[in-house]
């Protein structure tokens, strides 16, 4: 600056003592230390000539300050160094710094270390450095050291920081994938806590799908995935694609929520179908293979095992069993009892026989009175009559006609006791007409609309209907209902 | 139906509800309980028609009448 501002002419008249004096000044002004003129010589007899300053700068050769002849690279490696060194000279600004920066801390307090150790030191030639024959001065071999130990160091800086990065990246990616799944299993176990619950309440399913189930599984993969069962393994190799599956703690940050999220919708549900799957078939496998083997090999004692399989058709089997036991132990209890027991049941089982042979038809009803059923030639006539109405055949299986005989005997043990309700509301003892009336108003089989008379002579035939108007009580029932006597002279 | 051929034996049907009922029954009451037991018949088969069609059977099986039966006691029902 100050420098150039002088023509070189009048500069080096001026390297006597009344020009020094001037010199100094200005030059403490100037943020440059250059401690003696023979330098500041130095440098002007280089500096002058910009073409000698450009082909220099060109050839590497690094000029004593970082001015503008450095390099872009070598520029602001200086501007961070002189900003360190200011900062280390300041004392807070090195706390600052320091906090900022903690891995430049060294070469912090490398560097000027270096730098005072340098003008005592020599320049060591090694078969790496380049040639010092370019004239070269010791400083500026110095300095070209330091530049190395630089470039050396800012290749370094990264190595340092990188493989740490790149091994957290290493870690993160498989990671990242597996625990957001993780993520999600916990929100799908908060999902299926209820879905759990459901299947409690089947105790014979829920046992097995427990284990096969959601829950366990999830909290082993919390846990750690070296807990895992050997069940569980299996299905979670079955579950994830292997590379998931492999890394099971890792912190899931917040970077990937979204990436997880948008994933997760479709993942869930794929997840869910599958964890289905397996909870429907694994453990029935597991449960027909219990159930199969055990029940063959034990018979009492597998019963309170299969208490909560809840399984119908394992419990007839028991009791048959039990019915087998029981009636082998009566059995037995007859041998051991005395010979006029067993004859004696013999008669009471032969009397009974001979009863059962006897009237087969014969059952007693509530009040103690034996009663016969229908004969089912007349509930056969009458169910086959009323098929072909309905549409059907008329053709009656001997099963059909057992239903349909019970169903009469049930109707009618209904009707009697219904009967007897209403004669016993009337304070009587015997069934009358009107109770039959109010019976079938009460069926709705009677109406304003259809008499009983009406009824029947539609249902009943001709002889039937004719021994019911030969009774008294019949005309009596007609006067009640309006018309009913034109009827009956319409009948006669 | 037959000609000459009883329709019911009324004394059977008079000791069934008797015995059900306990109570005595008057004279002609058995005609209007059978006139009721026709009805009902006649309920259940259409019942076991409807029921065996539904099922996709051939005709009324003991199947579609015990379905029929219970629908049809309870429309009975006094």
């Amino acid at each position: 600056m100050a420098r150039e501002s002088r023509p070189p002419g009048t500069f080096r008249p001026g390297l006597g003592a009344g020009t020094t004096s001037t010199t100094p000044i200005r030059r403490a002004s100037s943020a440059d230390p250059t401690p003696s003129s023979a330098h500041s010589r130095h440098s002007l007899v280089i500096r002058t000539p910009g073409s000698q300053n450009r082909g220099l700068s060109a050839s590497g050769r690094k000029a004593t300050a970082p001015g503008p002849s450095a390099t872009p690279h070598a520029r602001a490696a200086f501007r961070t160094i002189d900003s360190r060194r200011a900062a280390i000279s300041t004392p807070h600004g090195a706390r600052r710094q320091s906090l900022r920066e903690v891995r430049d801390t060294p070469r912090n307090l490398l560097l000027p270390l270096a730098r005072m150790l340098a003008r005592g030191t020599q320049v060591i030639a090694s078969s790496s450095s380049p040639p010092a024959g370019e004239g070269s001065t010791v400083m500026e071999g110095v300095e070209e050291k330091e530049e190395e130990e630089e470039e050396e160091d800012l290749p370094k800086r990264p190595r340092l920081s990188l493989p740490i990065d790149v091994e957290e990246d290493d870690s993160d990616l498989y990671p990242h994938r597996s625990a957001g799944l993780e993520d999600e299993n916990f929100t799908m176990q908060s999902i299926e806590m209820p879905r759990r619950a459901i299947s409690e309440q089947l105790p014979g399913q829920g046992g097995s799908r427990f284990s096969m189930g959601s829950v366990r599984m999830s909290d082993y993969f919390a846990a750690g995935g070296t807990e895992l069962r050997s069940e569980d393994a299996g299905i979670d190799s079955g579950f994830f694609p292997p590379g998931m599956a492999l890394d099971g703690d890792t912190g899931v940050d917040e970077d990937f929520p979204s990436y997880e999220r948008a994933e997760s919708d479709v993942g869930r549900r794929e997840t869910l179908a599958r964890v289905s799957d397996f909870g429907i078939e694994v453990p029935l496998d597991m449960n027909e293979s219990t159930v199969v083997i055990a029940p063959q090999v034990q018979d009492s004692p597998m019963r309170q095992l299969n208490e909560y399989y809840d399984e119908p058709a394992l419990d007839p089997r028991s009791d048959d069993d039990d019915r087998l036991e029981e009636a082998a132990a009566q059995e037995a209890n007859e041998t051991v009892l005395g010979v006029e027991e067993t004859e004696m049941d013999e008669a009471t089982a032969k009397i009974s026989a001979k009863r059962a042979t006897k009237k087969r038809n014969v059952k007693i009803s509530r009040h103690g009175i034996e009663y016969p059923s229908l004969p089912p030639a007349v509930v056969k006539r009458l169910a086959q009559t009323f098929a072909k109405t309905s549409g059907a055949k008329g053709k009656i299986n001997p099963d059909t006609l057992k239903a349909i005989m019970q169903a009469s005997d049930w109707f009618f043990e209904q009707v009697g006791e219904d009967l007897e309700a209403y004669a016993k509301h009337a304070h009587r003892k015997t069934i009358d007409e009107s109770d039959m009336l109010t019976l079938m108003k009460r069926q709705r089989q009677t109406s304003p609309h259809m008499t009983p008379f009406a009824l029947a002579q539609r249902h009943l035939p001709r002889e039937l209907l004719q021994e019911l108007r030969m009774t008294p009580p019949v005309p009596v029932k007609k006067r009640r209902k309006a018309g009913g006597e034109a009827e009956e002279e319409d009948g006669d | 139906m037959a000609p000459g051929q009883k329709l019911y034996p009324r004394s059977t049907v008079k000791k069934i509800v008797k015995a059900h009922s306990g109570c005595n029954v008057s004279k002609n009451v058995d005609v209007m309980i059978f006139l009721d037991y026709v009805l009902f018949m006649q309920t259940l088969m259409k019942e076991a028609t409807i029921e065996a069609k539904q099922g996709g059977e051939r005709g009324v099986t003991a199947r579609s009448v015990r379905r029929a039966t219970g629908d049809t006691l309870a429309k009975f029902k006094g």
